[in-house]
């Protein structure tokens, strides 16, 4: 379950979405190189998670065409695991975790085939890795908003992906949360797999990914994080925003820190 | 059936006993199915599909040449539930028509349609339309061995198709972006689910009738979710709760004449859902209310041990000043249990007929209570989430919760940001607070 090296791991080209006729994504073209920690980070209805949701075939693409592991999504959507925005469903539904991590094995079951001992052992493995193994038989909405989180990051590892999408992973998470989240993520990168998280906290940016790109209907701008979260990309990225100046100041200062 | 050991005279029980089990069935089946239809939203969607009916055993009814064959009539009855939910599907996906209004309309249209259509033919006098009034809120009574058999042996058909896709209902009902992302077929799951429902709606019309045979599909699984936390467990018990629905009230509308069954079903599905509403633990009206006691007692409790922790500073104090600094619905019985405590606990003790001084256990109690709550407020301050995860009105000890090391790490974030605040004076919003309230609107 190891990428090859020659194929970037996620290629937008020309990508753009509409809701209605309204564009959300314009002319996107991105490329995302293999085994790394990559962040999409943008304002607020910047189009970040449509184009995760874009990425994962979950909105129809007005034009262009995505690539993941160099192949056009149908060809690889066993490789491809996903971690939705934790509000995106009902926490009150009467299932326990270990229930929903196990979700996250049923796409390699096929229909009718139930989970055996096997998917049973790697739930288990997966909830001791994102440290909610003591929570296993409760239900979910007993859980903290960031052990909600940490279940749906069981759920993807569930999925022995190679790719990895992750919508707004660290929102509304307590630090031990955010810290074994950023952890087991860090594990991913180190076993060859490619992590691409929807990001809108500017500030911790700089400390947890490789690359980033910059995002607000089109791409701004794209590579390393120091070379992208300069002043003036940033002033393009949130312009107009006067509600963001104070977050950008500070990012901006700890910018400058970074070398 | 030249031995048959049970001739002619048992004919009537035998007809009773398969109307009974084929009722039973559908009462079953219409709570298991119905499940899905409340686990996914999509109850209003079933409710506009069971008002559907009518029209289609009337066209059914006029199509056969005025038989009175309950098959047919039945088909009649799916094939306008299925139509209406299409044209739920189409206004939504064509029009900018809301959900609900959607739904409103389409119950609306085909629901007059229907009964006017039923008005007509019976105005005619068409013969053998004598007993399609019955659908519109069910009666058992006419139904034949044969007309029981096929509700039930399609009933069982519905519970077997729900029971062997459990596993693909599940996960588009709880996250249907996940499972779309994992590619299965969403919307097709989707459909199958709203016409398993519309079949059972269909299905149930003897007993409950057009009208109210939603609440047969919809009550049941309502009432089972009270009692349980597990998919696994709530379709079954739901469907045991229609079992006994429908067959209680099928029963008492057996005993008076001309009662339709619909009703008595009705009230027999919601005396068991009130019961389960108000006794079920957690999550049953009696637990939350209970729950929600101890909650502000508990706080209260707590309140007036800092207070008297200030007051006892000063010597004896009475009970109108500890009240009076420590105000609060719960304030008055708090007091008394503090003082109750005396005799049992030592944590205060009496210096007077209105006097009273903290024991030891209770300054211990009130200082390690003033230290928590100190803390928690300096977590709420500087990591607002992690105290949005885990702080709960008990008040438990931070470092028992969070770890100390972590604490360690918070009070050195507070103290620095209080540091940086007196620095830069006038700087709106405080660094060093991790994440923002509804940052998850992303897209």
């Amino acid at each position: 379950m190891t990428m090859s090296t020659t194929s970037a791991g996620l290629e937008f080209h020309d990508v753009t979405v509409a809701y209605g006729r309204r564009p959300v994504l314009w002319n996107v073209d991105l490329t995302v190189p293999g085994a790394c920690l990559f962040g999409i980070i943008g304002p607020n209805g910047a189009g970040k998670s449509t184009l995760l949701k874009a990425a994962l075939g979950l909105v129809p693409l007005a034009g262009g065409e995505v690539r993941i592991l160099g192949a056009p999504l149908e060809q690889v959507r066993g490789r491809v695991g996903y971690v939705p925005q934790r509000e995106s469903v009902d926490w009150d539904f009467p299932v326990t975790v270990t229930d929903v991590v196990l979700m996250g094995t049923y796409a390699r079951l096929g229909w009718l085939r139930r989970p055996g001992p096997r998917e049973r052992s790697l739930a288990a493995e997966c909830l001791d890795r994102v440290g909610l193994a003591d929570v296993a038989d409760r239900q979910i909405g007993r859980l903290s908003g960031g052990q909600q989180q940490r279940v749906f990051l069981a759920r993807a590892l569930a999925q022995e992906a190679d790719v990895y999408f992750l919508d707004e992973p660290m929102a509304g998470v307590d630090a031990r949360s955010q810290e074994r989240i950023f952890r087991v993520l860090a594990e991913l990168r180190a076993e060859g797999r490619l992590v691409v998280i929807v990001h809108h906290d500017l500030r911790s940016a700089g400390d947890w990914f490789d690359a980033v790109a910059l995002i607000d209907m089109r791409l701004v701008a794209t590579g390393p994080v120091a070379e992208v979260l300069t002043p003036e990309n940033l002033r393009r990225t949130y312009a107009g925003r006067l509600d963001l100046l104070d977050e950008i100041g500070r990012a901006v200062a700890e910018g400058g820190r970074t070398p | 059936m030249v031995d048959d050991p049970f001739p002619a005279a048992w004919i009537p029980p035998y007809n009773t006993l398969v109307v009974a089990a084929g009722v039973a069935s559908v009462g079953f089946a219409a709570g298991v199915v119905g499940c899905f239809a409340v686990l996914r939203r999509r109850a209003l969607a079933g409710d506009a599909a069971a008002h559907a009916t009518l029209l289609g055993v009337g066209l059914a009814f006029l199509l056969g040449g005025g038989r009175r064959d309950l098959p047919l009539l039945l088909a009649g009855a799916l094939s306008t539930a299925i139509a209406a939910l299409l044209g739920l599907v189409l206004i939504g996906r064509w029009t900018r028509t809301r959900d609900d209004a959607a739904t409103a309309i389409v119950l609306g249209v085909s629901f007059g349609a229907g009964i006017t259509l039923l008005s007509g033919i019976s105005a005619r006098g068409i013969p053998g339309s004598a007993g399609l009034e019955q659908f519109l809120l069910g009666h058992t009574a006419g139904l034949t061995a044969a007309d029981a058999t096929i509700l039930g042996v399609m009933s069982l058909l519905a519970v077997g198709i729900v029971a062997l896709f459990l596993k693909e209902s599940t996960l588009v009902a709880f996250d249907p972006l996940f499972a779309a992302a994992s590619g299965w077929p969403v919307t097709l799951i989707d459909y199958a689910l709203v016409v398993l429902v519309a079949v059972m709606v269909v299905v149930g019309l003897p007993a409950a009738g057009a009208v109210l045979v939603t609440a047969l599909v919809v009550i049941p699984p309502v009432t089972a979710r009270q009692w349980t936390d597990s998919v696994g467990v709530m379709l079954p018990l739901a469907g045991i709760f229609g079992l006994v629905a429908a067959l209680s009230g099928v029963a008492v509308s057996s005993a008076v004449p001309r009662m339709p069954t619909g009703p008595l079903v009705v009230i027999a599905a919601s005396i068991l859902l009130t019961i389960s509403l108000l006794i079920a633990p957690r999550r049953g009206g009696l637990a939350r209310w209970l729950q929600a006691r101890r909650t502000v007692a508990a706080w209260a409790d707590g309140r007036l041990l800092e207070v008297a922790l200030r007051l006892d500073s000063d010597g004896p104090f009475t009970r109108e000043q500890l009240l009076a600094k420590a105000p609060g619905v719960a304030a008055d019985s708090a007091f008394k249990r503090l003082v109750r405590s005396a005799a049992l606990e030592p944590v205060v003790t009496r210096a007077g007929t209105d006097a009273w001084r903290l024991a030891v256990w209770g300054r211990e109690l009130a200082a390690e209570r003033s230290r928590r709550v100190a803390a928690w407020t300096e977590v709420l301050e500087a990591a607002r989430e992690d105290a949005r995860g885990h702080l709960t009105i008990d008040v438990p000890s931070p470092e028992a919760i969070l770890g100390a090391a972590r604490m360690k790490a918070i009070r050195e974030s507070a103290a620095a940001e209080r540091g940086a605040g007196e620095a830069r004076p006038g700087q709106p919003g405080q660094p060093g607070q991790p994440g923002q309230p509804g940052g998850g609107a992303g897209g």
